[in-house]
């Protein structure tokens, strides 16, 4: 299973109704520490100079592995501008304030609420990118989307 | 951004699908085409059940995901997840790119087209 | 001394580097049709072009990314996909024209038929792209495209009624024997001439190549804050000759001969001669931009390895396309299609393309994640989204007032 084969699939409630679609899927990064003078080290870089490339500056964890968390799922398709609404930007205006009104209703739920990842009835079965369909367990929680 | 100073949220589409895959040496590889899931222990991933991300795809995908098809799973160049070494802008392999499959068209066009050309090895910033 | 020297140098490439093909053209039409009356639509491009380089290059100079990685990051394969599409034609044509005029100005200088100056042209900058550093190609093809001022001093020669030159200027006041929807159709063009998407996919690479530094940064911003503003001046100048020499005497102008006519008979021969090697360098500046940008853009949406600064063998794809680019438009200009049509084509589609450059710039500008504390202050965002909307209102009326003048005509 990959990520791509989840973004956009419908998901239904315990019950059969449908909930929305899948716009995103939320991972957790385990941050390690980086190797004691290891290059790029968080508070390394916060002496990189003026001379130093302006990149150098920019926001880069050492990760390790990846879990997925859950699934964001909302009322419509993802559209352009991928997850903006999730972020605090509120300028320029008027385009955060649009995309957030696109995606209002947009809830984050866990994984462990995922009940079963099946084939979708209702997609054209000699299509072979056809999506799967979710659905969710009884007693799902519906969790805020923000990032924050 | 997270309350546990040990892990970072982070969206799949927002943050990294899409992004510029750079090898240990800075040079770009490709981009994050899609991100393939696994259970503990090497299972497949199931519904509900603990799953992590096993490797990223880069390459053909995006035609896929252009077009629509699916190309097999045992076709796509891959790169472990156990090789990134930092996500920031960019996603950051820990090693060379030379080691990966995900490049061979650019060492194709380049040992067949561009490195024949005289100059294609001539290094622009050199003081000539 | 020799920092006063930089600063000055900078300034003058981006004078030099800011008129290309698409400005001269289209300046001298608008000049001959419609006198100084969209003098107006220079004035709002030059601040337009100010806002959108000085901004992408500061988000490519910050994040490490240029603008199409960050258009497909931030718009998805699908959408980034149609995108590239349509940018990469644009900026296919705006080569084709920069291309075509190397080979019409060549042919000034010599006489020697343009379509034999078309290969030669060709060649020449592939010459360029594949062995110069970047940093001598910027500032020798800058430097000498500020020969064109010679269409400045022509003016002066002139010696035009400037009140009545301001007149026409301010409030703007269209010649009663043009149509409304042609003046607004030039408008579109004029202002996709001094908006053209290359220069932002240019700049927002070479502020990678270039690994810009704070002070990179602040360096660039006045060279583009100075610069571009004297080279929409220039712009000025090529309209007002053409205002004041070609739409008395009902001449509209449709080749580059006639571009330069006002200089020949207010300057002679010399200055002639020194405004054509303008237009060489000029339009050869362009032709090396836009080259480099057809690389950049499919290099960045596929992710492959691009950039001048890498020998071509460590970029070959990058390299690969830069020929194919090349190529394409030496054929297509083989075909004998005018150059002169073919760059008022790529100004009115530039406008066109434009919102698929400049929305996505924006709103990552806007975006800490990517932008940290350099995120974009009020001022820079109220004018942001004041182009917002021009850019939007432009790229759309483009096409309608394209089929209803028959393209101006």
């Amino acid at each position: 299973m990959n990520v791509g084969d989840l973004l956009d699939a419908r998901v239904l409630g315990p019950d059969g109704a449908a909930l929305g679609v899948v716009v995103d899927v939320r991972l957790a990064l385990e941050v390690v520490d980086e190797p004691e003078g290891g290059p790029g080290a968080g508070e390394d870089r916060e002496e990189a100079g003026h001379d130093a490339p302006l990149s150098a500056h920019a926001r880069r964890d050492a990760v390790g592995g990846a879990r997925l968390v859950g699934l964001l799922v909302g009322p419509r398709g993802a559209g352009s501008f991928h997850g903006y609404e999730r972020t605090d930007v509120r300028s320029p205006w008027p385009i955060p304030q649009l995309v957030r009104r696109r995606h209002r209703g947009t809830f984050l739920v866990r994984w462990e609420d995922v009940a079963s990842v099946e084939a979708d009835p209702a997609a054209d079965p000699s299509a072979d990118d056809a999506k799967p369909r979710l659905r969710l367990a009884p007693g799902y929680d519906e969790l805020p989307a923000g990032l924050g | 951004m997270t309350s546990d100073a040990r892990e970072r949220i982070v969206d799949a589409r927002l943050h990294l699908l899409g992004r510029q895959v750079l090898d240990a040496d800075g040079e770009p590889v490709g981009a994050v085409d899609d991100l393939a899931l696994a259970g503990p222990e090497g299972a497949g991933a199931e519904a509900g059940r603990e799953a992590h991300i096993d490797a990223i795809l880069v390459g053909p995908v995006l035609a896929t995901r252009l077009f629509g098809g699916r190309v097999p799973d045992s076709r796509l160049p891959r790169i472990a997840w156990d090789d990134v070494g930092h996500v920031g802008t960019a996603v950051e392999l820990t090693v060379p790119s030379d080691r990966l499959d995900a490049v061979w068209v650019e060492r194709w066009v380049r040992d067949r087209l561009i490195a024949r050309i005289p100059g294609g090895r001539h290094d622009p910033e050199a003081e000539e | 001394m020799k920092k006063l020297l930089a600063a000055a140098l900078g300034i003058l490439t981006a004078i030099g580097g800011f008129v290309d093909i698409g400005d001269l053209v289209t300046n001298a039409v608008v000049g001959s049709r419609f006198g100084m009356s969209l003098a107006w639509v220079v004035v709002l491009g030059v601040v337009g072009i100010v806002l959108f380089a000085s901004m992408s290059g500061r988000v490519a100079a910050v994040s490490g990314r240029a603008t199409f990685e960050i258009i497909r990051e931030r718009l998805g394969p699908r959408a980034a996909g149609a995108n590239l599409l349509a940018s990469f034609a644009i900026n296919l044509l705006t080569l084709t024209a920069e291309v075509g005029g190397i080979a019409l100005a060549l042919h000034l200088a010599s006489s020697v038929e343009p379509r034999l100056w078309i290969p030669v042209a060709a060649l020449a900058v592939w010459l360029v792209l594949w062995r110069v550093k970047f940093q001598v190609m910027e500032n020798v093809a800058g430097l000498m495209g500020l020969l064109l001022v010679g269409f400045a001093i022509a003016l002066f020669q002139l010696g035009p009624d400037w009140g009545e030159l301001l007149r026409q200027a301010v409030p703007p006041s269209p010649p009663g024997t043009e149509h409304p929807a042609s003046y607004w159709y030039y408008a579109v063009a004029l202002f996709g001439a001094a908006m053209t998407p290359y220069e932002v996919f240019f700049f927002s690479s070479g502020a990678v190549e270039e690994r810009w530094t704070a002070k990179d940064l602040g360096t660039n911003r006045l060279n583009v804050l100075l610069g571009f503003p004297l080279g929409g001046l220039l712009s000025l100048a090529i309209a007002a000759c053409a205002a004041v020499v070609l739409l008395p005497a009902g001449i509209e102008v449709s080749s580059l001969s006639q571009i330069v006519l006002p200089v020949a008979q207010a300057g002679g021969v010399l200055l002639l001669a020194v405004v054509v090697l303008g237009i060489v360098a000029a339009t050869f500046g362009a032709a090396l931009e836009t080259a480099l940008s057809s690389g950049y853009t499919l290099a960045q949406y596929l992710g492959w390895s691009w950039g001048k600064f890498r020998r071509p063998a460590r970029a070959a794809r990058f390299h690969l396309t830069m020929i194919v680019a090349l190529l394409l438009a030496a054929g297509i200009l083989m075909t004998s299609v005018d150059p002169v049509a073919v760059t008022e084509m790529s100004v009115v589609f530039s406008a066109v393309a434009l919102p698929l450059t400049y929305v996505p710039i924006l709103v990552v500008a806007n975006d800490p994640g990517y932008m940290g504390e350099h995120v974009n202050g009020r001022v820079v965002n109220a004018l942001g989204t004041v182009y917002l909307v021009i850019v939007v209102v432009a790229a759309v009326a483009a096409i309608p007032l394209m089929i209803a003048t028959g393209a101006g005509s």
